[in-house]
């Protein structure tokens, strides 16, 4: 029983992570009809520039922060210099962030250096509770109310907020939100780079979980992040929310009794949900 | 039934131009051998056969429109299991013809299972589920191939030996050529085919091929499984050219590689992917030479990158495309309109 327990919130802290990334997809999919592949780049991004900063300032805080903003500002740029010239043509996209992937990864081993850099927990997270003989680490603890907290700021943006209403009403019809007097350009950008820049927050927070940072682990991560965009419904981040913590738990189960059979397992799950339901748990959110 | 049977009488004939170049090419490819250092051969081997890998994706991204980015599993898979059978079974021809045999009922066998899954959407959306469930079986391939450290030594690298009469590198360099002229005529066939014109079809507007009547994902898993099938062969062939596999070769990079070639040769002109290839693999080579200018010549990828985002933005036909463009420019000048 105890290791369910543990199972549960190991699932839930590496569900949160995923959210982190597979949100900003799907939301990004759903308003600009971008499928971004350098989703995972972002969040190599964010690690590295999160281990830089920490070992400039000592602050995990300011860390975090300085993950934010990169990625942030790499989103804008990306969106406005190359995703921008390709809109509406999806092979274009597809291929430009492709290439965006190859050429910021590699940058990444070029100015960090190709081998892992280790990492550690910031001091006041790294303990351990002990509950009943469950040990419980607090950074998951901490990841999972991360996910809740950056979980519910969506919602509320998206669904309490004029930006909001203009985001939902873009994914409708951007034309015609265009045609009403918002410049729904602005809009894009924003939600490009604020996609971008959960991303990078969620590689900076995946860091001091895993103990390293190393330029493979955006691939792996983006794969991840796609099967739950594709599992939840693409441009729905309800979807995606489920999705994750499915995810993260089936990640979890898997790799705690047979680690080699865990992407398998996440692949598995992607073909037998699209097999019983072609369009994902939550449906096509978007524009067809 | 109009737009399809315009397709199909609208063969896009080759210039004679272009006649005497490919004329032109082939012989100095057969004068080459015996004037030039091993390096270079080998070099020219490399990229006939990469060229065929580029070819094989051109039949899905120019002629089909699809987004495949797990297709460097075929290509790893032919190298793998071609390597894994020359060193459990001995490098003899007889293993050389079974490896081939296996090797084309798995990727058949693989591009069905693939097709089925990722061609469930049309439109745009399918577009980019395509590409995303496609990735997802292409990092499974390279996962097991981590995986089988039994069969595949693992991310050491797969070290083989081949049958005697591909270790001379001269005669393995014809070997290659002529792969490549076959494998070019075969797919010129198909793709000029009443399928083919039905794929490009497919590729200008699914909805109205669906329309038509035809069943598009049906010619969808036909392109997957050719594709598949030539890419793999292209696979043993790189096996026997450098007698080694690892599991780079199942990477997105050398999907990506793939895609390379054809986009910057031009897509949906099969031709294209022998010069994409031939100026990818000679650029990489040239600034692997300036290595010792400057450290940054030697990170490829980020050459790689930077070409491929140029690619895309300002030349999005490519060499050949740009080329056709050119001529048929010219042409519409010559005629009074």
């Amino acid at each position: 029983m105890h290791i369910f327990i543990m199972l549960l919130i190991n699932g839930l802290a590496e569900g949160a992570l995923i959210f982190l990334m597979a949100a900003g997809l799907s939301i990004i999919l759903g308003l600009l009809g971008v499928v971004n592949f350098t989703h995972g780049t972002l969040f190599i991004w964010g690690g590295y520039v999160s281990i830089w900063i920490f070992g400039l300032t000592g602050s995990f805080i300011i860390a975090l922060v300085a993950a934010i903003v990169a990625g942030f500002a790499m989103g804008l740029i990306f969106e406005r210099l190359f995703v921008r010239p390709v809109y509406g043509n999806v092979t274009a996209q597809i291929l430009i962030t492709l290439g965006l992937m190859i050429v910021f990864t590699d940058l990444v081993r070029l100015l960090w250096g190709p081998n892992p850099i280790p990492a550690s927990r910031p001091e006041f997270m790294d303990g351990t509770w002990v509950i009943d003989s469950v040990i419980i680490s607090q950074y998951r603890i901490f990841l999972i109310i991360v996910g809740i907290l950056v979980a519910i700021a969506i919602n509320y943006i998206v669904n309490k907020t004029r930006v909001g209403m203009v985001m939902r009403a873009g994914t409708q019809s951007p034309d015609m939100v265009q045609a009403l007097g918002i410049n729904i350009k602005v809009y894009f950008s924003g939600v490009f780079a604020g996609g971008a820049a959960l991303a990078a927050l969620g590689g900076a927070l995946y860091v001091p979980l895993v103990g390293s940072v190393w330029s493979g682990m955006g691939i792996n991560n983006q794969i991840l992040a796609f099967i739950v965009v594709i599992l939840g419904g693409m441009g729905s981040y309800y979807g995606s929310a489920v999705g994750s913590i499915i995810i993260g738990l089936t990640v979890a189960m898997v790799s705690w009794f047979y680690p080699p059979l865990t992407v398998y397992a996440t692949v598995l799950l992607l073909l037998l949900v699209l097999t019983l339901r072609p369009q994902g748990l939550f449906g096509l959110a978007v524009r067809n | 039934m109009s737009y399809i049977s315009n397709l199909m009488h609208n063969r896009p004939a080759i210039k004679p131009g272009l006649w005497i170049l490919i004329v032109l090419t082939a012989a100095v490819l057969l004068v080459i051998p015996p004037l030039s250092s091993l390096t270079t051969i080998t070099l020219l081997s490399r990229i006939f056969i990469l060229a065929i890998f580029g070819m094989s994706y051109d039949i899905l991204r120019g002629y089909t429109g699809i987004i495949n980015l797990g297709h460097a599993l075929f290509f790893g898979g032919g190298t793998y299991l071609a390597g894994i059978m020359f060193s459990r079974m001995g490098p003899t021809l007889d293993v050389l013809l079974l490896a081939v045999a296996i090797t084309l009922a798995f990727s058949a066998v693989i591009a069905y299972i693939m097709g089925q899954f990722a061609f469930r959407g049309t439109g745009f959306i399918g577009v980019i589920a395509c590409a995303m469930i496609t990735l997802a079986f292409g990092e499974i391939a390279r996962h097991t191939a981590e995986t089988l450290r039994e069969y595949t030594q693992g991310a050491d690298g797969l070290t083989f030996r081949v049958p005697v009469i591909f270790q001379d590198r001269v005669m393995m360099y014809y070997y290659a050529f002529l792969f490549m002229i076959i494998m070019t005529l075969i797919l010129r066939r198909f793709v000029n085919s009443p399928t083919g014109r039905v794929m490009q079809a497919i590729r200008d507007n699914e909805q109205r091929a669906k329309f038509l009547g035809y069943d598009t994902k049906k010619y969808k898993l036909i392109a997957l499984i050719v594709a598949g099938m030539a890419s793999s062969l292209a696979g043993i062939m790189f096996a026997l050219l450098t007698r080694f596999a690892n599991t780079e070769l199942l990477t997105v990079q050398n999907t990506l590689n793939a895609l390379l070639y054809t986009i910057v040769g031009g897509t949906g002109t099969l031709y294209g992917a022998i010069i994409g290839t031939a100026f990818v693999q000679l650029a990489q080579n040239y600034l692997l030479e300036l290595r010792g200018i400057h450290e940054i010549f030697s990170r490829w990828l980020l050459f790689f990158g930077a070409i491929y985002v140029l690619v895309v933005l300002y030349l999005p036909k490519g060499f050949v495309g740009a080329y056709l463009q050119f001529q048929a420019k010219r042409q519409s000048r010559k005629k009074p309109a």
